[in-house]
């Protein structure tokens, strides 16, 4: 009862000095205070996360997956390989949701070397049929941050903007200075963020520190979801980077049918190497430069190297640079209003209730954040459009 | 003298020839470069003629005596291994047997010094062989690898290539340096790895049954020994496969003391006793080296000890070895084997750090750096100071409502806004709202039984789901022959496309040679094609769409050649 208007200053008092918040409890677990330091640092980011900033639309990552011994440890289940695995399959398909005209390419480290599982694409499809595979490999000798960095960085420096690491080791056996290349990716722009499954290495902190990214350790697997996620959200672009026009095509899409004079039956340039697609196709996108066939969008010509999208593509990610305002923030006792939160009806129990400032409806904090992070627009002015 | 080096203009007649075929092949080739000479080595018979050796940058070479030309050149990487005669023997010989099997016998002459020349001239040829072992098959491997492992590719390169549509040398260009790049994350051989520094304990030795010891050893481990300890690596290559097999090698290698914590120096002979000696060595002149950084005091770093759980005393140090306990002399033995092996680890992984470092001043400045930074990092807690929060830069977008609407076509179409449609709606409701039947004015029966059949599924205005039966229409193997059409005609149509926008007259070359292929492969591929499939009497157009490709692809050069003559009038 005591611990409530403790509850409350911290809310209001900012979120410095967490470690004076830590008390155990009776049992003498971290725990309750633990997620609650969470919870507030979830609020903390939708109020951050405020419009008209610059955001790199058209996002180049690599995620490098640690395969060395550690992964076999079953601290989250039934490994940590295959929770990674299947964590990434999700975060595969939310980035591509997210960020349609991005690109994403994996790579796993073990044995003191680097492989490549998949390449840089912008096709959910082999990422998530690689990402499968993998789950049977096997995990063995040490990591190497160097191979694995370097890899990205050698070939099509350039184009690599973001790097995510999920370091599971403790250790990692580099050939050569790490520092060094960690000044080789400040020069190349390379923005390196890592999550850390074991406990905060040193190097990874100046790693991610001297290039600008962030760097978490994992609690269980819920938080490393939720720390995966953070990044499926477009980084803020760097000060350096300039607006370019970038070319695009926009195919319409065509339906023909076998009564029709001309029509041309035709394969996808996409479908040629595999024997189980459908093959010769009437219909689909015809490049607006080569002609060149495909059946879904995004691509990437493979003819003319034209990006090919839909206005839809383009618009989804609209909702990063015009986010939906933070709604205002009351504390129960002061609310007078229906008890009832607008949107999932139930009666309104928390501490604080969060009204929209156009439309005047109240939510909970549950909806709020569904709203903020999901939904991307208010229901109540979505309602009050309509009846108008 | 034996060991000139000086640089000499090499020419001869034969000529190159050239890599036109995937076939492995010898290279007979001399080219008139001026390479640096390793070894010149006098008084060298060669099929009973006197002669002089020369080992090359890259080749080695036999002149007999008093003519400047070679009658006997082989690259260092058509060499597959070299052979030298017993000691013992009268002659002393070397001989290299080649790749294609050929050997060609060296015998040393030269009564006082025939044993040390040929003792150089092996050792020369042992450190110059494994480099270019690998180099020059590597790129025949390379190509011959990848079309055995890719069906689509080899499929390409038989229309292609074979049927002389473009040369080998332009399928070629793209394709390695595109996959070389890639090969490089998947090809272990070209990563650096380094050193674990457990490596040893990774070794991890099973008990076999009968009171022996079984020691699994990978390349991995192999590499990391030899590395970190480089007189073992001399003394392999010393001593295999000539004295000994490589499994007896290692056998010993364990059996020695050398391995064991009880380094004591029997004075065996064991041919690892000189390693001992070298490692010795190696650790005084590190000791002497001392650290450079001013921060690091290792002196106190002394063991000093009151009693069990008392806390530290200094305690006067007796350098005395005689004073010293059996048990503190293996204790002190151990320590400095460790030492050694993480000195030599890390020796091992910056070798090239510090040769670049080498200049004096760089390294005081370097340690000025590091210094300021110590003392930062000993009186300031990162963790402690606020998130400064990254810079971001503000959007800046002049009409951002467009964004909601979507752009204005640039055709009058007649458009919709949201209004027009919201009002629609409300109409629609209004009227459904007020819905009155008249039975008397609406359609027969018939019509309308009609108009449904036509909106069902497979109905007239149905045929959107045409694909099922063109799959089944055209035969497959006339589908997979157009797969091959496709992919050989995307190939072409990508290095085309690949050369815009031109800026440079190798481009222009390049866009010329493209058409000009493509027309090759339109007559050569596309039209027997369509001539078959005429004659089978598929009434689709199937090679329509490849047309239209073709044909886009010539107009774009078109319009490109009136803009360059343009310009040029």
């Amino acid at each position: 009862m005591d611990e409530e208007p403790e509850r409350a200053k911290r809310w209001e008092g900012g979120y410095e000095r967490t470690w004076e918040v830590l008390k155990e409890d009776e049992s003498g677990s971290l725990k309750a205070t633990v997620e609650d330091i969470l919870f507030q640092a979830k609020r903390k980011r939708v109020f951050e996360g405020h419009g008209q900033v610059r955001l790199g639309m058209m996002r180049h990552l690599f995620v490098i997956i640690d395969s060395s011994r550690s992964m076999e440890d079953q601290d989250l289940k039934p490994n940590r390989l295959t929770s990674t695995l299947k964590l990434m399959e999700f975060f595969v398909e939310e980035y591509f949701d997210q960020n349609p005209i991005s690109q994403i390419g994996i790579i796993t480290t073990k044995n003191k070397r680097a492989e490549k599982l998949t390449d840089l694409a912008g096709n959910p499809k082999k990422h998530l049929a690689a990402l499968k595979k993998a789950v049977d490999s096997t995990c063995v000798g040490e990591p190497s941050l160097y191979n694995s960095l370097n890899c990205v960085a050698l070939p099509s420096g350039t184009d690599i903007k973001e790097i995510l690491v999920i370091f599971s080791s403790l250790t990692t056996c580099d050939p050569a200075n790490i520092y060094e290349l960690i000044k080789t990716l400040n020069a190349l722009k390379i923005r390196v963020s890592v999550i850390g499954l074991s406990a905060e290495v040193r190097v990874c902190t100046i790693l991610t520190r001297e290039t600008g990214g962030s760097y978490n350790v994992i609690l269980d697997e819920s938080h490393f979801k939720e720390l995966l996620m953070l990044h499926v959200k477009p980084p803020p672009a760097s000060s350096s980077s300039e607006c370019s026009l970038i070319r695009m095509g926009f195919p319409q899409h065509v339906i023909a049918s076998m009564s029709d004079q001309d029509a041309k039956p035709s394969f996808s340039m996409l479908h040629l190497d595999s024997t189980g697609e459908p093959g010769l196709t009437l219909g689909g996108y015809y490049c607006p430069q080569c002609r060149a066939k495909y059946t879904e969008l995004p691509v990437e010509c493979k003819v003319c190297g034209l990006t090919l999208v839909s206005a839809p593509h383009l618009a989804r990610s609209f909702h990063h640079l015009f986010p939906l305002e933070a709604f205002q923030e009351t504390p129960l006792e002061e609310y007078e209003g229906e008890r009832f939160c607008e949107t999932c009806q139930g009666e309104l129990k928390d501490k604080c209730v969060f009204t929209c400032l156009a439309c005047k409806k109240v939510f909970c904090v549950e909806c709020d954040l569904f709203i903020h992070d999901t939904l991307h627009c208010c229901p109540g002015c979505m309602q009050t459009d309509r009846t108008s | 003298s034996l060991l000139t080096v000086c640089v000499m203009h090499i020419s001869s007649g034969a000529p190159a020839a050239s890599d036109s075929t995937i076939l492995p092949f010898l290279s007979v080739a001399m080219a008139s470069l001026s390479e640096e000479v390793l070894l010149v080595v006098k008084r060298v018979r060669q099929r009973k003629q006197d002669g002089t050796l020369y080992l090359m940058a890259e080749r080695l070479a036999w002149g007999p005596e008093g003519k400047d030309r070679f009658t006997v050149s082989h690259l260092y990487a058509d060499i597959r291994c070299q052979k030298i005669s017993p000691d013992g023997k009268a002659k002393i010989q070397l001989q290299l047997v080649l790749h294609t099997g050929e050997s060609t016998t060296f015998h040393f002459a030269n009564e006082s010094t025939a044993l040390k020349d040929r003792d150089v001239a092996k050792e020369l040829l042992q450190q110059l062989l494994p480099k270019f072992k690998k180099k020059a098959n590597k790129e025949l491997e390379e190509k011959n690898r990848m079309l055995q492992e890719d069906p689509v590719l080899f499929q390409l390169y038989k229309d292609l290539v074979v049927s002389q549509v473009i040369s080998a040398e332009e399928f070629w260009a793209n394709r390695l340096s595109l996959n070389s790049v890639e090969h490089s994350l998947s090809n272990n051989n070209k990563q650096e790895v380094g050193i674990s520094a457990a490596f040893l304990a990774d070794i991890r030795p099973q008990t076999d049954g009968c009171n022996g010891l079984r020691y699994n050893l990978t390349t991995d481990i192999i590499e990391s020994i030899f590395r970190t300890y480089p007189t073992v690596k001399q003394k392999y290559a010393e001593n295999v496969p000539h004295n000994m097999t490589e499994k007896e090698f290692w056998t010993r290698f364990f059996q020695s003391h050398y391995f064991h914590r009880d380094r004591i120096n029997t004075g065996l002979q064991d041919i690892f006793s000189e390693c001992a000696k070298e490692d010795e060595k190696g650790l005084k002149s590190m000791v002497t080296q001392g650290v450079k950084n001013p921060m690091v005091d290792l002196l106190s770093l002394e063991d000093k000890t009151l009693d069990e759980g008392y806390g530290t005393a200094t305690v006067p140090t007796t350098s005395n070895s005689s004073n010293k306990s059996l048990r503190e002399n293996s204790n002190s033995a151990i320590i400095k084997r460790f030492n050694h092996h993480s000195a030599m680890v890390l020796a091992a992984g910056l070798l090239f750090f510090f040769y670049v470092q080498q200049e004096r001043h760089q390294i005081l400045t370097s340690l000025f750096v590091a210094f300021q930074v110590k003392l930062q990092e000993a009186i300031e807690y990162d963790d402690l100071q606020g998130d400064s929060g990254r810079k971001t830069i503000s959007l800046n977008l002049k009409k951002s409502d467009r964004y909601s609407h979507g752009p204005i076509p640039l055709q009058s179409q007649h458009y919709s806004t949201s209004q027009d449609i919201i009002n629609s709606i409300s109409i629609i409701q209004h009227e459904m709202r007020s819905y009155k039947p008249r039975l008397t004015q609406v359609m027969s029966s018939s019509a309308a039984s009609s108009a449904i059949t036509a909106l069902s599924p497979g109905g007239v205005l149905m045929q959107g789901g045409g694909q099922q039966t063109i799959n089944q229409l055209v035969p497959t193997d006339v589908q997979s022959e157009l797969k091959h059409l496709y992919t050989a005609a995307g190939e072409l149509l990508r290095h085309f496309w690949s050369c815009f926008p031109i800026s440079t007259p190798f481009l222009e070359e390049k866009v010329v040679k493209m058409k000009s292929n493509l027309e090759k492969f339109q007559v050569m591929k596309l039209r027997p094609f369509q001539e078959k499939i005429q004659r089978q009497y598929l009434s689709t157009n199937l090679t329509g769409h490849l047309e239209e490709m073709l044909q886009a692809a010539y107009n774009k050069f078109q319009a490109w050649q009136t803009r360059r003559m343009m310009r040029k009038t």
